[in-house]
């Protein structure tokens, strides 16, 4: 099964239309992955989908990176 | 009987007069007072009946030279001079007017009124819609509120009729073959006013041509006509400044509006502090705090309000068919990115930002606080976004704060709120519709269309959810106010003039350009203009003040209604622990949202926005001396300002709900 790594990069990479090899794990979205103001909301989105579950707005839009994207949903993931 | 002022000219006097270069069709026609000075005019022409009161003294002019009251090098046809006046060099003359008490004319051309004029009180204004069946009559007392109800309200023969029946009635009061320039005024270096009343104090300098209009003008709110303007049929409201070279045809231009730097303006209305500088404005109906300030924008056959222009916007209202008869709408708080452009008919929902280009007509008034994008030639919307931008929370703070009006009774009425029912009531469509939409779509499926407008399905249940968290602050705030405002200290003294009204939560919210009020409210009004018991522009305006003074009440009865629609039961009736589990509610969501609006305004002090900053050396340096640093910055102390603000009325509110 995938890990939530993997799955973050995947919905990183569909939605930003890029190549999932060049995300890496201290990618940042905006800076490095060439998110815009608007793509980080369906950023989120994609990752309350993806992972179903509801993450808090405001915490969710201050995530910078992966890596931190990815520790951000392993809390709810684990309740 | 009013006391005889003026009186044939003695021998004497006119001796003295001719001694002093004057000559005059017939010298019987020239009356002066008693105290009559032949020292003070020289040089003058006299033709028809000329009436001068009596001038004494010094008179200081606007940019602080002192001149002694007279008339100099002029000549007067059929005019009433008050008392002391400068009145010097009007080479081609002053010809059918009363030029009242202290007034300054100096070197102008022609200042005249040729045959009856209502100064273009009553002149038709193909506003909104080029192509017409919307003209409004304006008028000097025509209010923000009054031209909506005209241009908009089609639907309503019998109101429009009697509308236009009482701006003519105004108008046949207005009607005169002599112009009169209040008390005050002082025209400087201007070349042509025909047909043109002026109030009290105004100031003209400068000035190119002005044709068939009205300059109101008061002590406390004087108005300003400046270089190289050129007018024709024009209401110019008190307070209004319209300067640098405007050129302006058949529009209103409302109370403390700025224009200049060349606008055009044409068949155009623009109400309380909105502002036109470089632009071209043609049929626009611009309510308060409408703002274009840049040369390749457009704004064409729509409607806006509280709306910020980007350069190069543009929008087209012509497809080359019937002719010019398409109309857009851009509800209050919109705004225009650089280089936008929306293909009308299409109807914007409020606070909602267009960026990109639109060749869809959509319509998205449930969806306040969105931003409008395109795709590939396709428009998509993010509903709710806006509201947890830096620019549309200032807007709030900034409205109020830049009222310009100082006039007493003011014409247009106001409410600056971001949230209110109008707001709310579109958010509560806006979110039930998104669900429905999340509900009926496929898993897959990239996005659903609406009424025009692509929305991602992704976003669907999070704008659903982002609309929901607005509610919750806006329904909490609503308690806060009361609360504060009628220095409540229990519940008890909050719910006392409560009302069961599930009903009003039904009740249909209108941004009657700029006021917002129940609509029963503007039916009620509307019934009363239409049956005549409403008669006049003045009774008009008294009424229309009267809706915008019941806004707390109704607003606090709809809040009431819809809590109880919502929750099913009535606020004043729950159990004091869930009021307080409902004001947890809102001081999370309030924390929520300022959390969000602090992380967008942090990006603004981040990542790209650094791009080109330290051009030939240290980027980060460069910035901080630039730019300053986020946590200085005045918009980040003020949202930690009003951070704390929701934690200290969060416990206020809790000691409130204690008590009972």
């Amino acid at each position: 099964m995938a890990t939530t790594l993997e799955r973050v990069k995947n919905v990183t990479a569909e939605l930003l239309k890029i190549d999932v090899a060049t995300i890496k794990e201290d990618s940042r979205f905006v800076e490095d992955l060439g998110a815009e103001s608007i793509q980080s909301i369906e950023l989120v989105a994609a990752f309350d989908e993806e992972f179903d579950i509801e993450m808090d707005e405001d915490e969710a839009l201050a995530v910078r990176n992966v890596s931190d994207a990815v520790t951000f949903i392993d809390r709810y993931i684990q309740g | 009987m009013s006391e005889k002022k003026y009186f044939p000219l003695s021998k004497e006097n006119i001796s003295a007069l001719i001694v002093n270069g004057c000559h005059a069709q017939n010298w019987s026609k020239v009356s002066v007072p008693r105290d009559f000075d032949p020292a003070r005019i020289r040089n003058c022409t006299f033709a028809g009946a000329v009436e001068i009161g009596k001038q004494s003294g010094d008179i200081v002019l606007i940019d602080g030279r002192r001149k002694v009251c007279g008339i100099y090098n002029s000549t007067l046809e059929n005019v009433t001079v008050g008392e002391n006046c400068f009145l010097s060099n009007v080479s081609v003359g002053l010809t059918n007017l009363i030029i009242e008490s202290g007034v300054v004319i100096e070197n102008a051309g022609e200042i005249a009124c040729f045959g009856e004029s209502t100064f273009g009180n009553g002149h038709a204004v193909t506003a909104l819609n080029e192509g017409g069946g919307r003209e409004l009559k304006i008028c000097e007392k025509t209010s923000a509120q009054l031209a909506y109800l005209t241009i908009f309200y089609r639907d309503n023969k019998q109101l429009i009729d009697r509308l236009n029946y009482i701006a003519d009635e105004f108008c046949a009061q207005i009607k005169n073959n002599r112009a009169t320039i209040g008390c005050d005024t002082q025209i400087k270096n201007c070349q042509k006013i025909i047909n043109v009343r002026i109030g009290k104090n105004a100031i003209l300098d400068g000035v190119l041509s002005l044709k068939n209009g009205t300059i109101d003008s008061s002590v406390e709110a004087a108005t300003f006509v400046g270089s190289g303007v050129i007018a024709e049929n024009f209401i110019f409201q008190k307070g209004a400044s319209v300067d640098e070279g405007a050129l302006i045809s058949s529009s209103l231009i409302g109370e403390a509006c700025k224009v200049g730097k060349q606008a055009s303006i044409e068949n155009s209305v623009l109400f309380a502090n909105s502002e036109a500088f470089h632009s071209e404005l043609c049929s626009v109906f611009g309510g308060p705090y409408t703002v274009t300030h840049h040369r390749s924008t457009l704004l064409i056959a729509g409607y806006f309000s509280f709306f910020n222009a980007g350069s190069a916007t543009n929008q087209s209202n012509h497809m080359y068919k019937l002719g010019p008869v398409h109309q857009g709408i851009l509800e209050r708080g919109c705004k225009t990115g650089s280089s936008s452009y929306l293909l009308w008919p299409a109807r914007v929902g409020a606070f909602s930002v267009v960026l990109g280009k639109h060749y869809t007509s959509f319509d998205t008034t449930n969806f306040p606080f969105s931003y409008l994008s395109d795709e590939a030639g396709k428009s998509y919307i993010i509903p709710a976004m806006n509201y947890f931008t830096t620019g549309t929370f200032r807007d709030g703070f900034k409205w109020p704060v830049r009222d310009k009006r100082i006039n007493k009774n003011k014409l247009d009425q106001i409410n600056f709120e971001i949230l209110s029912p109008y707001t709310a009531q579109k958010i509560i469509n806006g979110r039930e519709i998104l669900m429905d939409l999340y509900e009926s779509s496929e898993k897959g499926q990239p996005f659903v269309v609406l009424k025009g407008i692509h929305i991602k399905r992704l976003l669907l249940k999070s704008c659903a959810r982002y609309y929901q968290l607005i509610l919750d602050k806006y329904f909490g705030d609503l308690i806060i106010k009361r609360a504060e405002r009628r220095n409540i200290s229990s519940l008890t003294g909050l719910f006392t003039d409560a009302k069961n009204g599930a009903n009003a939560a039904d009740e249909f919210w209108v941004d009657i350009c700029g006021m917002l009020c129940r609509k029963s409210r503007i039916d009620e009004f509307s019934s009363a203009v239409a049956a005549g018991k409403i008669q006049s522009l003045e009774q008009i305006n008294a009424e229309i003040q009267k809706i915008y003074m019941a806004y707390e009440d109704d607003e606090w009865d709809w809040f009431l209604a819809s809590y109880n629609k919502m929750y099913k039961c009535e606020l004043f009736e729950e159990q004091s622990e869930n009021i307080l589990t409902f004001m947890e509610q809102w001081q999370k969501s309030s924390l929520k949202l300022l959390n969000m609006v602090t992380g967008d305004a942090k990006k603004e002090f981040e990542g790209p926005v650094k791009t080109g900053f330290g051009i030939d050396g240290n980027q980060e340096a460069d910035f901080e001396n630039v730019r300053g640093i986020f946590e200085e910055n005045s918009f980040k102390i003020q949202l930690e300002k009003e951070r704390e603000l929701v934690n200290s009325q969060f416990e206020n509110i809790a000691k409130l709900i204690a008590q009972g």
